[in-house]
């Protein structure tokens, strides 16, 4: 009887959701359609396209033009740098809520970072490593290993600040009680930390993970001002591939958007991969 | 009170003081370069200015100069804020409208909502600047309804959430005394949502404030945010005047710093609350 | 205090977004909408199109896409309604690339004030985009520096003078011996920095580039020149790989800089540190005089200031001047109106053929241009482009044209750029530079 009766809220959809639902249909919804159909067209601008078929998912898995490398160094880069922001946040966040005087202080230092844009970090830190590699004759382009590493002290300088203020209000949420309670029955530290802390702050890790994981794929404005890619896009990540590939290489469109869709396919899937595994072990607990 | 330990006491502060100086370095270095004269700073990045080398604010004149800092800083104030403003205002009404009235339609809308979370920009940006560009939505005011397109997946996600939370009887009780659903939702409901508004409103603020990809290609060529600015400061005059982009790094820095210092409260507890709804 | 402030701010950004509306309806677009390709003379066009629009009443636009992203703006901006009226393609291949958007410009009075009809490019229907600037390049001295080498009692005897720097093996022995006496001439490396950063590469990937290719396209007598010899070589067989290379290893072993950080060089610094005497030489063209003249403690003197030829030991090359041509074409963009279209060539002929136009050319842009509209004395009077022009007046000698504009691609010479940034900084050798280099060009044709 209840699904029966009409929701008298039903009638007002296009004042609450249209607005909304517009801009996304424009914004997201119609490119990310287009964007699919196209990455099975060759074009240059959209009105000119024509089927191509497989050819350009073809090109990409064949040709050597760094798609393979860019993916293998994303997925480096993803692995290490959510392993150490992650690690370093939580450390932190520990130390933290301990009763250090000067707490709120640090926090207010270490969460600076994250709010500084992607392209004014690239360049500060761009010359910070340039001034160091000059004493041993070398510059962050020389290869693409400088790249990548100092894309990893990057991206854990921004991140880090973030996820502890997460990691903070996770710990923050464990009852006293489980803790003493922990303390009177001589729990160590360790066992403490791996029995009591860390299953308690599985919602915590479930979403910084999210985080990292997301973030660190789709990093674009940090790669283009730190290195732009060089040496010879070796140290170019997806996001930056497939721009360059969009828009410095013409008749690679078609590639390109191939590429995009690859990479929204990859991103997805780990994305949703990980709050499923980390989800199952908070229930786990 | 048990005793602090004097790892509590003195070991840790320590610790923590050195890293802080870590974290903090950087933009030191950045701020100590922007005094310097131009070809003194690639080659001795490490040194403080001396006699030979200071520059005075000559490079805060270049980088304002070079970048038309004040017009970038102005549309990245202005596109931020409007943009934040209707974000916040259209994804919490549509997230109460999808909560509460639960049919097919709209649990399949909140799913297209929360899966344009996951894909990555570069998969819309050039179909998204045609579309843009074909409907007259590639200037200042246009960029504001893009935004609110991109940034209602996370704003809607977010905003169900506490939505759930906010017990059913207040606005039935508001229904009864006549309230129509606008009324209900701006009087009773969206009050109650503050906590997440601001929430939504600091994850979009920060998002918008420092993106790139999307005011360059979209509206780069004529209004260049301050991001856009500086990218373009790099290759846009033929030549990197080190000295400018560094005092443009540190224009740049300041009112996010300030912006920070006045809300710091706010901010943090935004962020964390939104990672936990998640 | 705090709630007060930020509703004054939200006021203030009301207001602004009202006029901004307000505006909008009154359609301010400009009428012309120039794609500029030249950083260096963004700021000398913005300054003409005030002047153009206070003369005339026409908006004109200017857009100056950031250094090596011209192909990527223009791409971008094209799609656009709002889409660039005036924009540049660089040569046949890029004539190619955007030959749907070149309207035919054959009856236009900037065709008929074109002094050599032979430089536009055309086909049996039309012209399709008409150059405007006539460029050299070459390795630029500073006399005082080589001067002072020859009077050097210390030296080396084998060659006396810069007028018998006329070969590949005279300009090696002079430099490695300048090298050797760096200290008693005061300078910290004979050539400035081989900038090798993404972006500023270009004065080797395309401009050095352009010598070895040259050299080989000559002998290709099937077609009536170099260039259109390049463009239809389908397989190179960098027969001069090695003289690119010795020429190549001259710049980078006697530079001012170590080989591993030219990667963090731009142009903008090689052109300091010739400006500011800290090195004889530095390859580049005449458009580098105003990046000179700019520079803060500019020590090097006006007339002190010498082009040579970029010799790479090819046989002949005693008599080979500098490299001259141009890849600068104005193109019209045929998909917009046919008013913005007539706009558009009437920017171009003010700026072109009256007498405050000329001035800018000639003062403010620094271009040598292929247009009769100007009289001998209104070229630019710069050091570099007296040089330049008195090496193309000079019979004895034969200027290189630029074959480059046969390159079959952008990317064939950012791939290029990469290789040779590799090489100098020992990562790669010069024979995977070279095949990788042939490779390209085959599948990049």
């Amino acid at each position: 009887m209840e699904n029966r009766k009409v929701n008298p809220l039903k009638k007002y959809f296009p004042v609450f959701v249209g607005p909304t639902l517009i801009a996304f249909i424009i914004a997201f919804f119609i490119p990310f359609i287009m964007g699919v159909y196209l990455s099975f067209a060759q074009f240059k601008t959209v009105s000119d396209a024509v089927f191509v078929g497989l050819k350009n998912y073809i090109t990409v898995f064949s040709n050597s033009d760094g798609f393979l490398n860019s993916l293998w160094f994303t997925v480096k880069f993803v692995v290490i740098s959510v392993i150490s922001v992650n690690i370093f946040a939580f450390l932190l966040a520990l130390l933290l809520t301990q009763d250090i005087c000067g707490r709120n202080f640090f926090r207010t230092v270490f969460f600076i970072p994250n709010l500084i844009g992607g392209i004014v970090l690239g360049y500060i830190w761009q010359l910070i490593f340039n001034g160091i590699l000059m004493n041993y004759g070398y510059t962050l382009t020389s290869n693409e290993n400088f790249g990548f590493w100092g894309l990893v002290i990057l991206i854990n300088w921004q991140m880090i600040g973030y996820m502890m203020v997460i990691y903070i209000a996770g710990l923050q949420n464990i009852p006293n009680s489980i803790l003493e309670a922990a303390k009177v029955d001589g729990a160590g530290k360790t066992r403490t930390l791996f029995n009591i802390i860390i299953p308690n702050v599985m919602p915590s890790i479930t979403i910084c993970l999210f985080l990292t994981i997301t973030n660190s794929f789709k990093l674009f404005d940090q790669n283009l001002a730190l290195t732009a890619g060089a040496p010879a896009n070796k140290s170019a990540m997806l996001a930056l591939d497939i721009y360059k590939t969009f828009y410095s290489k013409s008749g690679w469109e078609g590639v390109g958007q191939a590429k995009a869709v690859i990479f929204s396919v990859l991103v997805g899937v780990i994305a949703l991969l990980q709050l499923y595994l980390t989800r199952r072990k908070e229930q786990e607990y | 009170m048990p005793k602090k330990s004097i790892t509590i006491k003195f070991i840790l502060p320590a610790l923590l003081s050195f890293l802080a100086a870590v974290f903090i370095f950087p933009v030191i270095i950045i701020l100590m370069n922007s005094f310097k004269t131009k070809f003194s700073i690639a080659n001795t990045p490490f040194v403080p200015p001396n006699s030979a080398t200071f520059a005075g604010v000559e490079n805060y004149i270049n980088g304002l100069a070079d970048t038309n800092f004040l017009s970038a800083f102005f549309w990245s104030l202005f596109i931020t804020v409007f943009s934040v403003l209707l974000i916040v205002i259209c994804s919490a009404m549509a997230a109460w409208f999808l909560t509460r009235v639960k049919t097919k339609f709209t649990s399949f809308l909140y799913i297209l909502f929360v899966f344009s979370m996951i894909i990555p920009f570069q998969m819309v940006m050039f179909t998204m600047s045609k579309t843009a560009n074909t409907l007259g939505l590639d200037n200042p005011i246009g960029i504001i309804f893009l935004y609110l397109g991109f940034g209602s997946g996370l704003s809607v996600f977010l905003f169900s959430g506490f939505v759930k939370s906010v017990p059913l009887s207040l606005e039935e009780a508001a229904t009864i005394d006549g309230c129509r659903p606008l009324q209900t939702f701006f009087l009773v409901v969206f009050p109650l949502l503050k906590p997440t508004a601001v929430t939504v409103a600091i994850l979009n603020a920060m998002w918008i404030w420092n993106d790139y990809l999307l005011p360059y290609l979209v509206i780069g060529s004529d209004y260049k945010t301050i991001p856009v600015a500086i990218q373009y400061l790099k290759g846009g005059y033929g030549s990197v005047d080190m000295g400018a982009m560094m005092a443009v790094l540190i224009l740049a820095i300041i009112p996010v710093v300030v912006f920070y210092l006045l809300g710091q409260k706010h901010i943090i507890k935004g962020v964390a609350a939104g990672a936990v709804k998640g | 205090m705090k709630k007060s402030l930020s509703i004054l701010i939200i006021f203030a950004l009301c207001v602004s977004l009202c006029t901004m509306l307000a505006g909008c309806g009154k359609g301010s677009m400009a009428q012309v909408y120039y794609l500029n390709f030249k950083p260096e003379s963004a700021k000398a066009y913005e300054k003409i199109a005030a002047e153009y629009e206070a003369q005339t009443g026409v908006k004109v636009k200017v857009v100056t896409a950031a250094a090596n992203t011209y192909e990527q703006t223009l791409k971008s901006e094209i799609a656009k309604k709002d889409a660039p009226t005036i924009f540049q393609v660089n040569g046949p291949i890029g004539y190619n690339e955007w030959k749907d958007y070149c309207a035919n410009i054959k009856d236009s009075q900037l065709y008929s004030i074109l002094s050599d009809k032979s430089l536009a490019i055309s086909d049996q229907n039309g012209v399709y985009a008409i150059p405007y600037v006539v460029e050299g390049y070459g390795i630029i001295y500073n006399n005082e520096i080589l001067d002072k080498y020859f009077a050097l009692s210390s030296r080396q005897k084998k060659v006396n003078s810069v007028a018998e720097i006329n070969n590949f093996n005279a300009l090696k022995t002079v430099v490695e011996d300048m090298t050797t006496h760096k200290s008693e001439l005061n300078i910290k490396g004979v050539f400035a920095s081989t900038s090798l950063s993404s972006g500023e590469d270009w004065r080797w990937q395309t401009h050095l580039m352009n010598m070895p290719l040259y050299y080989e396209f000559r002998e290709n007598t099937a077609y009536q020149n170099p260039t259109i010899a390049g463009l239809n070589t389908t397989d190179i067989t960098f027969k001069y790989a090695n003289n690119f290379k010795n020429i190549y290893d001259l710049y980078i072993n006697n530079s001012i800089t170590e080989k591993g950080l030219l990667g963090s060089k731009s142009v903008a610094d090689s052109m300091a540190e010739f400006a500011t005497g800290q090195v004889a030489m530095v390859q580049n063209g005449n458009w580098a005089w105003s990046q000179i003249a700019g520079v803060e403690g500019n020590v090097v003197k006006e007339n002190q200031i010498k082009f040579m030829p970029i010799y790479i030991g090819a046989d002949g090359e005693e008599n080979q001047g500098l490299c001259v041509g141009t890849e600068n074409y104005l193109a019209i963009n045929s998909q917009a109106s046919p008013e913005k279209q007539e706009a558009s060539l009437n920017f171009l002929n003010w700026l072109f053929t009256s007498e405050t136009g000329k001035n800018f050319v000639t003062n403010e842009l620094g271009f040598i241009t292929p247009f009769n509209s100007f009289e001998q004395s209104e070229q630019p009077t710069d050091p570099l482009a007296r040089e330049l022009t008195s090496y193309m007046n000079n019979e004895k000698l034969t200027s290189v044209p630029w074959i480059f504009t046969s390159f079959p691609s952008e990317n064939f010479k950012t791939e290029l750029g990469n290789g040779l940034l590799e090489y100098a900084q020992g990562s790669k050798d010069f024979n995977s530079v070279s095949e990788g280099a042939k490779q390209l060009w085959k599948t990049e044709r």
